[in-house]
């Protein structure tokens, strides 16, 4: 296990700099950030003056390997624009983004399960075929169109939810949050259904699957002819064993929800990463894109790590060796 | 389906409660929020050249002179007058007994630290400011003599956008930290920026020019025009600026807010390349191009009104603005015929490229544009993206046909003319933005002359010719309209507000009735 | 072929599922608008000389001030909806197959390689696909295109396939491995049949079931992708049309009431999406139920 667990750590490390290497690499192809950073007014000697200043006109592999030597002592660079440590302006950004996320997959997860339990039980009556059918909607919907049809009918047609911002927030010391607030509440909830729509309608066919299946295996249909209860022969025999695969997917899914959170901060205006990111995308902020780039690849990897553990644990039949 | 009606009813619950809370918060102290549609960049006064964040600054942050007005007239600020003493050197008397937020006293090593710090291109992207200085003499703590390096007219004139910052604690402070918690002399002082909501300023008490009459300031920026509209619409802006064109009716028509629109000065015009060998190097060419666009049709249904005709770059109050320039005005069919005349009977391709997220409606101006050129046989390519990819191509001059904006704060039009067509001299510092390269003898000498006239009345007329000679016979570039802002007020609150030209938010320029 | 398809039991079942039916109709009928496009619309958006400010912000015919010919209404450059919408179905689909096309024969390539020969390629070409796959597909091709800094289709297509082909590879790594000991495959193997002629003429065809399966899902979601690619901004240029630039265009005027020009792009392409959607999860039943749905 031990021996498993340290080999995954070297992998993420060779996953992280294959990924800072290919950024830097495409970086070369992107536009010159530098005549923006001069200013309008700038004369080629001082665009040339900012070059140097921020060493891009030293040798490729010397900026790659300056970048990787600052990088692990969690120095990223300043922004182009803002002139801020990069990665402090995106960690401004964490809670919002975190508390979205959040709430998001919370909404995804229960409602999904809950739905799929429920339809899996009865596949045939009206309810689970119209549920399937909006299943059907939440994984056709981009989430860009979901939140733009969510804003027309709750804060244009009926006027009862705001469309943008994270509304009032309190500051708890290192975490500034909008969950406390009836007005954070509030403005949580569009965004939040929207980024949840999709994962969800995945989770709930994935439940209604999978219970489909267990539900038909024998110790379940023993259970009922014991005549235990229905509840406790749903939740605790086949529910249980149901969600391995469930919580599998969900733990895989970061990546996606991690993309669309981008789509979905920039249509609400939500003041988080995503948000950050896409306005760095139209300004050439090519160190905030490094950061963001790196910083989300090593969720990813940490979170994939914490389920590959969590499954080697869970289930002694693998084996690593 | 159950956790969606509990989903459903919390949503109704909640708005009910918070709606209770709002009526009951009625406000007390003079708060307002002010909504724009850009977010401040960073609270280093010399870190950003842009319209906006130079707006938010001038809240927390003053100039040497101010501008003030619906004409933008220059006035003392920290500085109480000035006087040219030769070609080069200029003499300040600084204002006396004003305090930086932080108490510390203004002087004159704070002018001189501010201005030194901005030829540094690290910290500054007023470099070309910065490099007009040669020197700076303290001669004592409210007196100062500024040398420039050549002869220069406007040098006074852009002093408005330079703020002075406290040298003392400037000096121990870390670039990071400047850009988070600034201290200025302003009318306003810094509170709190949460990057991507809010920026919070609470009034100065002891500001020079006495305390303003708004204690807190809340500025919103929101980026998308469609959620800006909404926010405007559920009351959550007191002020708006950067209303929506489109959406001018339905704002117009609503009871509670009141429009504002303000001409602007920046003009909105096409550059355009004369590479020879192109079929824009013939003038005939370029006044067909001219004679293509239906400007008027632009103002009504893109601008929707919000614009004025241009028949220059400069506007009225420009030292060189000509008011006898007669416009090129839309005709197709003299332009088919100029081009037939040309050679160009069938036309010929080019590329017309902009910025898609800088100016009013900007993109969909340049896809207008382009539709008149297919009418008369030109084939344009629309090039157009965002402002950080276009101005790298512009400054490096690789545009064929390009759409800019343009006003200059110095009010001068030399100074114009010799960065936008100058041919490019990367010695000289001429033609920095001649993003298509314009070359032509004529008009470069006339610029290099105007400088080294000094009688103020031969070098006005000098240049209202420059500017004359560059449209009717050179077509050098073709004005399209200048921009006008929008503005919405809540009529409730009472607010007296009178929009500025230069598009700053100016919260000392508000008040209540 | 034909004849024996019609009597196949695949058919029967296909005709038994309304579903199916519906999805395929539907994607049919989409086929034929985007290829007959230039026939079909009144309009050719993109042709300049034919759009004028003339006709702008025109509501659909059937409200006050609608004009025909165009029927769904016009946007603020003057140029038709219905025809806007039937070019960039074009642009959907050109994007939805070339990605099929150019990540599909990647990954079936790979797999192959993957599958049969195993060892150290097998593990590296797996180990790459576990790691841009936990990128996902969506993230990686915002990054790719907001790094470019270039827009167009093939920035997009290409975009997408960095991480595409993976599920590809891996579902035709599996076919491999399970087709690899069979009889047949041994028979060609000892009669001397060289690696590629084993692989193409006997592997590839055998193996193919779950890879249709594997496309039909992915053309629904590359199809969503694009589409929000676009309206981000970092998809297909303004020049080009696009279901998601339209509907980005639209938003602005959403509120003004003018929604004909965002429904009417949004309501193509949930129809588009579902409509393959629906085909594909009778496909998947239908060929091979093990293979979940996973995006």
């Amino acid at each position: 296990m031990f021996v498993f667990i340290i080999r995954r750590l070297i992998q993420c490390v060779i996953v992280l700099l294959t990924v800072s290497l290919l950024c830097f690499i495409l970086f070369q192809f992107a536009g010159d950030p530098v005549v923006n950073m001069a200013g309008k007014y700038a004369t080629i000697e001082d665009i040339e003056r900012v070059r140097s200043s921020l060493g891009l006109d030293k040798p490729f592999y010397v900026q790659y390997i300056r970048f990787i030597g600052n990088a692990a002592q969690g120095n990223f660079g300043m922004s182009y624009v803002s002139k801020m440590p990069t990665l402090e302006l995106i960690l401004e950004r964490l809670p919002a983004t975190v508390e979205l996320a959040m709430t998001a997959m919370c909404i995804a997860f229960i409602a999904g399960v809950f739905l799929g339990v429920l339809v899996s039980l009865k596949p045939h009556s009206v309810f689970s075929r119209s549920i399937m059918a909006l299943s059907l909607g939440g994984i056709s919907i981009p989430t860009f169109l979901m939140g733009i049809l969510l804003i027309m009918v709750f804060a244009v047609w009926l006027g009862v939810l705001p469309p943008f911002g994270r509304g009032e927030t309190v500051n708890l010391g290192f975490w500034r949050s909008g969950l406390i607030t009836v007005e954070g509440l509030k403005h949580i909830i569009l965004p939040a259904m929207t980024l949840a729509m999709f994962q969800l309608a995945v989770l709930l066919r994935l439940t209604r699957g999978s219970m489909r299946e267990i539900l038909t295996e024998e110790y379940v249909v023993t259970a009922w002819a014991k005549g235990l209860p229905p509840l406790k022969v749903i939740f605790k025999h086949a529910l249980r064993n149901a969600l391995i695969p469930v919580i599998t997917i969900a733990g895989l899914q970061i990546g996606e929800m991690i993309a669309f959170s981008i789509v979905t901060e920039t249509i609400f205006q939500w003041p988080g990463m995503g948000n950050l990111l896409v306005r760095s995308i139209f300004e050439t902020d090519n160190p905030v894109l490094v950061t963001y780039i790196m910083l989300a690849a090593l969720i990813i990897l940490a979170i994939n790590l914490v389920v590959d553990i969590l499954y080697a644990y869970l289930n002694p039949k693998i084996r690593y060796e | 389906m159950r956790v969606f009606l509990i989903c459903i009813s919390a949503i109704c619950f909640i708005t009910a409660a918070s709606g209770a809370s709002g009526a009951s918060g009625a406000m007390a102290a003079s708060t307002i929020t002010i909504v724009t549609d850009s977010p401040p960049i960073t609270m280093d006064p010399s870190g950003s050249y842009t319209d906006s964040n130079m707006g938010f600054m001038a809240n927390i942050f003053d100039g040497l002179t101010e501008r003030k007005g619906e004409n933008g007239e220059l006035k003392p600020a920290l500085a109480v007058k000035w006087e040219r003493k030769d070609d080069l050197s200029w003499k300040f008397w600084l204002r006396k007994g004003v305090k930086f937020h932080n108490g510390n006293d203004f002087t004159a090593t704070d002018v001189k630290f501010s201005f030194e710090r901005l030829k540094k291109p690290e910290v500054s992207k007023f470099t070309d400011f910065g490099n007009q200085i040669a020197s700076i003499d303290i001669i004592d703590d409210y007196t100062l003599e500024i040398k420039t390096t050549s002869s220069l007219h406007w040098f006074v004139q852009q002093l408005h956008m330079l703020f002075i910052v406290d040298k003392e604690s400037s000096e121990k402070r870390n670039q990071g930290d400047m850009g988070q918690k600034p201290i200025g002399t302003g009318a306003y002082k810094f509170k709190e920026w949460i990057k991507g909501s809010y920026l919070k300023l609470t009034v100065n008490n002891e500001y020079w020019a006495g305390k303003p009459s708004i204690d807190d300031i809340t500025f919103r920026a929101i980026t998308e025009t469609a959620t800006r509209f909404a926010a405007l619409v559920s009351g959550k802006a007191d002020i708006m600026g950067g209303v929506p064109v489109a959406m001018y009716d339905r704002v117009a028509s609503n009871s509670k807010l009141k429009i504002v629109s303000r001409p602007a000065r920046r003009a909105i015009f096409l550059m355009l390349g004369n590479k020879p060998g192109t079929p824009l190097a013939d003038a005939q060419v370029r006044k067909a191009i001219a004679m293509a666009i239906n400007e008027d049709e632009i103002i009504t249904k893109i601008m929707r009104g919000q614009a004025f005709k241009a028949s220059q770059v400069p506007d009225s109050m420009t030292i060189g603005y000509n008011p006898d320039i007669r416009r090129i005005e839309y005709n197709p069919s003299e332009a088919k015929k100029l081009l037939k005349q040309a050679g160009y009977a069938n036309g010929f391709d080019m590329t017309l490229s902009g910025p898609n997220n800088r100016y009013v409606q900007d993109s969909k101006i340049a896809e207008a544009v382009v539709k008149y050129l297919a009418k008369i046989g030109i084939n344009a390519k629309l090039d157009v993206k965002p402002m950080s990819i276009y101005g790298p191509e512009l400054t490096t001059g690789k545009l064929q046909c390009g759409l800019l904006g343009w006003f200059d704060s110095t009010n001068d039009l030399s100074r114009t003319y010799g960065i936008l067509f100058h041919s490019f001299n990367k010695e000289a510092g001429f033609g920095s933005h001649n993003g298509v390269r314009y070359k032509d003898k004529q008009i470069d000498e006339m610029i290099k002359k105007a400088n080294q006239i000094t009688d103020t009345k031969k070098r006005e007329q000098h240049l209202q010719e420059l500017n004359r000679i560059s449209i009717e016979d050179k077509v050098l570039y073709i004005p399209l309209h200048y921009q006008s802002h929008l503005y919405a007020i809540k009529k409730d609150k009472k607010i007296r507000f009178d929009p500025r030209p230069d598009k700053w938010m100016v919260a000392k320029e508000i008040s209540l009735e | 072929m034909n004849k024996s398809f019609f009597k196949s039991k695949h058919w029967y079942n296909f005709r038994r599922e309304p579903g199916a039916v519906i999805g395929s109709l539907i994607m049919v009928l989409f086929f034929l608008a985007a290829m007959f496009a230039p026939m079909i619309a009144p309009q050719n958006p993109y042709d300049l000389t034919e759009v004028s400010l003339e006709h702008f912000l025109l509501p659909p015919v059937w409200m006050e001030n609608g004009q025909m010919p165009f029927v769904f209404g016009t946007d603020d450059q003057g140029r038709d909806i219905f025809s806007t919408i039937l070019y960039g179905c074009r642009t959907s689909l050109i994007v939805g197959f070339g990605v099929l096309l150019l990540a599909g024969s990647a990954g079936v390539f790979l797999g192959m390689l993957s599958g049969y020969y195993g060892g150290r390629l097998d593990a590296f070409i797996m180990r790459a696909g576990d790691t841009v796959l936990c990128f996902s597909t969506s993230l990686l091709a915002l990054f790719f295109l907001g790094i470019m800094g270039q827009r167009g289709v093939t920035m997009v297509i290409i975009a997408i396939c960095i991480s595409g082909w993976v599920r590809y590879a891996r579902t035709m790594r599996g076919s491999t491995l399970g087709v690899k000991q069979e009889a047949y495959i041994m028979a060609a193997r000892a009669t001397g049949a060289s690696d590629p002629t084993l692989l193409l003429k006997h592997l590839l065809p055998n193996a193919l079931a779950p890879i249709f399966v594997v496309m039909a899902v992915d053309l629904a979601v590359v199809i969503g992708l694009e589409a929000t690619l676009s309206f981000l901004g970092v998809g297909v240029p303004l020049t080009e049309p696009s279901l998601g630039m339209m509907i980005a265009n639209g938003r602005d005027y959403v509120y003004t009431g003018m929604w004909w020009m965002v429904l009417f792009p949004a309501g193509a392409l949930i129809m588009l999406v579902v409509g393959i959607n629906l085909f594909a999860d009778w496909l998947r039943e239908e060929l091979n139920p093990k293979i979940s749905r996973k995006t």
